[in-house]
């Protein structure tokens, strides 16, 4: 879109498969030991280190849909299962750090608004406005049954769902706390003003919650919103609640396409195409030489366990590809699962029909920027020119791949213009839009600022 | 010497500015205001590492006190738990400066679907390597239940026999979903955890239906170390079946002394012993070289005192500033189910009288202000003659408090053989409490469901694939 560098988040999840799967077992990657706290902040300095602006925690809160009729293969694999809450890394990142923004998902299903509300609100506070949460629905049917559902909701109907439970949080953000609520005056001894705390009164289809929000106002108030999925609702989705945007799109022209669909679809909720950040997902195998990287690049092909990528793309589908032959093409799908991955597929194999080995290759190979710093350089300003603002960098190896991209891509990147030499100042929302700590007022949230004035909180209910 | 008991020293904190000692936040140097900061936390869990602490307790609540006068003005004027804060969302930063503190976290079982708070645990199990504590609470506030989709309160029974089942969840997730070994990380076979050992829950209940299995590998203590801090009756018979450690209180010594042998009543009658619930009570230790200078720090406290913080925390639901100090408390029409939480009403009091309980900082039943030697005597006469464990101790002043405590007590309580001169290493925090290893006793009801016993399917890939079905 413009000249300007591009943003750099890592993209990692609390498990041992992510999405490059069965590279821990190469001797030096220590993805397997996410349960030390120590590898996280170890990891985030090194970030640091780099200029990123964000670590970014992928989730899930249950296990793939069966492949080859269980979920064996997963478990084997090491793919997503066992895992960890996210969120629980971060305050201990924040205090490591003094500049990284730390983005998690959160699905809708997992926890009630009200008390969500409060742990982000606490943890922005706790890294003085660091905080992004990546809003969720969930496509997977064991994770609705771990929340006491029959089975996964129809998708469309998911988004509704977000759209009131963010509705709850942003009256809680933005509308229960006035600026200067918090007095703390010891000589009076008045902590607070109660006039200027107010109830939210929600009613809606699926949540009732009074408040007040229990936390006054942190740094950015509303964290950072990331949506990532750009199927019909999920683009409707992202263009009203969604500051920054995680694409997976097959190339730049897929990408400059959905980006400024995305940014028209803003523009029509009453938004700037401004508003919007769009982090691509890649993954980079760099050599000094193209001829190094190149091997590299096919050695890392040999530790790729095939099975396991179209385990999780089947998994995610929601269809069973587990018995069926890698060469049989895909064909239309209908599914109540993720939706984005299949027309990424569609549009990357345009000269013939696609098959399940196009869907098994598809994360593992298709994001792969393969080079030397100077070539990475060249295709990260091609994806800059679609309309793509960040890359969201996936691994093969947790530390190795940062530590590889900070070392030797970074200089280059920061020398042809494409990567931040020092951190600007502020919350991570004013890092990325430069233009203050909190939303903007074109943003949907910031209708509720100011309009609870008239129900102080706590007054006696009916 | 050996066979004196070694207290259980724990700090009482909560993510907010006025947890307890209402109007206290305002003393010189009080850092309490900074509790939005993380630095405040980690300086904190650094200072307790140092003197020797077990463990930081985390109250909680999730809603406002809004009983008092009709509204939440009185509370949110004095800071009195709102803002409040996540307590959990604060023990990882000081996970990462502390090798040994513990963390005793209060979640309450009412609002939240269990399956991501046990996951949440397990993760935090794993980062501290199994230091972590759960104060299970039922909670309280008829704003906190509105805040979370209910028109009131549940009521209170009903509350536990929620909470009976929400445990029985954790437990098969925690003890029985995951086998020891089911880990195999074999870089060269290409098996990262065997499927045979990992089995969903498939729980179903009156309150809750789970799938599973649990998303956590096995952490350091499974079950985390598990708290409470009640002694009504239904929650005597959840304390005697699921409690490890008990926060308890009363007006008195005599009546702690009754509660504590009704949970280890309790206890046995749920085939434990009586010896696997230890008890801790709330101390109030006012401290320094000399009782004179002890005396005078606490008058001080008392002076800045708010009564008006105590009676909105009571939720007391009459206001007494609107009677004559003389006029009686049978007169006014209060009766005991107008006491609010906390107190129990004498009706030939007057309101004066009762008035002048609240905020009166010489009414803590476990209350040592003098010396070092006079605070370490009544510690341990609370330790032998009332048979208390340990001490969650009460801040009057962050972290002059603590600070005093570690500086005067902690050297005469060690030189006493009251407490342990120094951690032992990799000690997770139920070890170093019961000193029989990292994990529930057999004899603990959450055991049961361990190696997949009393769950309904095998592993998750054999005979059938359970979760497909």
């Amino acid at each position: 879109m413009s000249g300007l560098p591009l943003h750099f988040a890592a993209f990692v999840m609390n498990t041992t498969g992510h999405i490059i799967q069965g590279t821990w077992r190469r001797p030096t990657a220590r993805q397997a030991d996410f349960n030390n706290l120590d590898l996280w902040v170890d990891l985030a300095r090194t970030l640091e280190r780099g200029g990123f602006d964000a670590i970014f925690f992928a989730d899930v809160v249950g296990l793939y849909a069966p492949y080859r009729g269980d979920e064996r293969k997963y478990v084997e694999a090491g793919l997503q299962v066992p895992s960890n809450d996210p969120s629980v890394l971060a305050s201990a990142i924040a205090y490591a750090t003094e500049h990284l923004g730390i983005a998690f998902t959160a699905s809708v299903l997992q926890e009630h608004p009200f008390n969500f509300a409060r742990r982000i609100s606490t943890l922005d506070h706790a890294s003085k406005g660091r905080i992004a949460w990546n809003i969720v629905t969930n496509y997977l049917p064991n994770a609705s049954r771990n929340f006491g559902l029959d089975g996964l909701t129809k998708h469309d109907e998911r988004y509704a769902w977000a759209d009131e439970y963010v509705d709850v949080t942003y009256k809680l953000w933005e509308g229960s706390w006035e600026d200067d609520a918090l007095v703390q005056d010891r000589e009076t001894g008045v902590h607070a003003d109660y006039d200027k705390i107010h109830r939210i009164d929600h009613e809606g289809p699926r949540y009732r919650v009074e408040g007040p929000h229990l936390v006054s106002p942190s740094p950015q108030r509303t964290p950072l919103l990331f949506q990532a999925g750009t199927s019909e609702a999920g683009r409707t989705f992202a263009a009203k609640n969604a500051e920054a945007v995680f694409i997976v799109a097959p190339n730049v022209e897929a990408a400059a396409r959905d980006t400024a669909d995305i940014r028209a679809r803003a523009v029509r909720h009453g938004r700037s195409p401004h508003d919007l950040k769009f982090f691509q997902g890649l993954h980079f195998v760099v050599g000094s030489t193209e001829e190094e990287a190149r091997r590299k690049s096919d050695e890392l092909d040999e530790w790729i366990d095939y099975d396991a990528q179209l385990s999780h793309m089947s998994g995610a589908v929601g269809i069973d590809f587990g018995h069926e032959d890698l060469d049989r093409p895909v064909g239309q799908l209908e599914t109540e699962g993720v939706q984005s991955i299949l027309g990424w597929i569609n549009d990357l194999v345009t000269d013939r029909p696609p098959t399940l080995r196009d869907v098994a290759h598809y994360t593992a190979h298709n994001g792969r920027v393969t080079g030397t710093p100077e070539q990475i350089a060249d295709k990260l300003e091609r994806w800059r020119a679609a309309g793509v603002d960040g890359i969201n960098v996936v691994n093969a190896e947790i530390p190795g791949s940062y530590e590889e991209f900070v070392d030797h891509v970074v200089p280059v990147l920061r020398e042809r213009g494409l990567a931040r030499r020092e951190y600007a100042g502020g919350t991570l929302r004013q890092k990325l839009f430069g233009r203050g700590d909190r939303l903007p007022d074109t943003h949907p949230a910031t209708r509720y600022r100011g309009a609870f004035g008239t129900a102080p909180a706590g007054e006696a209910n009916p | 010497m050996s066979s004196k008991k070694r207290l259980i020293l724990n700090l009482f904190e909560m993510n907010c500015v006025s947890h307890i000692t209402h109007g206290l936040w305002r003393l010189p140097d009080n850092n309490r205001e900074r509790f939005n900061d993380i630095e405040y936390w980690t300086e904190l869990a650094r200072l307790l590492e140092a003197g020797g602490f077990d463990a930081v307790f985390l109250a909680d609540v999730v809603g406002t006190y809004d009983t008092f006068r009709g509204s939440a003005a009185t509370a949110i004027r004095q800071g009195l738990q709102i803002p409040n804060n996540d307590p959990a969302s604060v023990v990882p930063a000081m996970a990462a400066v502390t090798r040994h503190l513990g963390f005793g976290i209060t979640f309450s079982t009412t609002y939240e679907p269990p399956f991501a708070w046990a996951r949440r645990v397990s993760t935090l199990d794993h980062l501290t390597k199994g230091r972590v504590g759960w104060n299970i609470v039922t909670s309280y506030l008829p704003n906190a239940a509105r805040n979370f989709g209910r028109d009131g309160e549940v009521e209170h029974d009903l509350r536990f026999e929620i909470a009976d089942e929400y445990l029985d969840v954790l437990y098969k997730l925690w003890e029985g979903s995951w086998d020891e070994d089911a880990i195999v990380a074999d870089r060269a076979g290409n098996l990262f955890a065997d499927p045979a050992k990992i089995r969903p829950i498939d729980h179903e209940g009156r309150w809750f239906k789970v799938e599973g299995p649990h998303l956590p590998s096995p952490s350091r203590q499974r079950t985390p170390v598990l708290f409470t801090a009640t002694a009504s009756g239904a929650g005597t018979r959840f304390a005697g079946k699921h409690a490890e450690v008990v926060f308890t209180g009363g007006p008195d010594a005599a009546s702690l002394a009754r509660t504590i042998a009704g949970i280890r009543e309790a206890a046995v009658a749920a085939g434990r012993r009586a010896d696997d619930v230890r008890f801790v009570t709330m101390a109030g230790v006012v401290v320094a070289p000399t009782e004179a200078e002890a005396k005078a720090k606490l008058a001080r406290y008392q002076e800045l005192i708010s009564p008006d913080g105590y009676l909105a925390h009571a939720s007391l639901p009459w206001d007494p500033a609107a009677y004559p100090p003389e006029t009686k408390l049978k007169d006014v029409g209060v009766d005991s189910g107008r006491a609010g939480r906390f107190r129990s009403i004498d009706p030939e009091q007057t309101v004066g009288e009762f008035l002048a309980g609240f905020g009166d900082l010489t009414r803590q039943p476990l209350l040592a202000v003098g010396d070092p030697e006079q605070v370490a005597d009544e510690i341990e006469r609370w330790l032998d003659e009332v048979g208390i464990d340990g001490i969650n101790l009460l801040q009057y002043h962050s972290y002059d408090t603590a600070r005093d405590f570690i500086e005067f007590v902690v050297p005469v309580l060690r030189e006493r053989g009251r407490l342990r001169r120094e951690y032992d290493e990799r000690e997770t925090l139920r070890d170093r409490i019961f000193g029989e290893g990292d994990r529930l006793p057999d004899r603990h009801y959450g055991a049961r469901y361990r190696g997949g016993a009393h769950l309904p399917a095998s592993g998750i890939a054999d005979p059938q694939p359970a979760l497909s079905s």
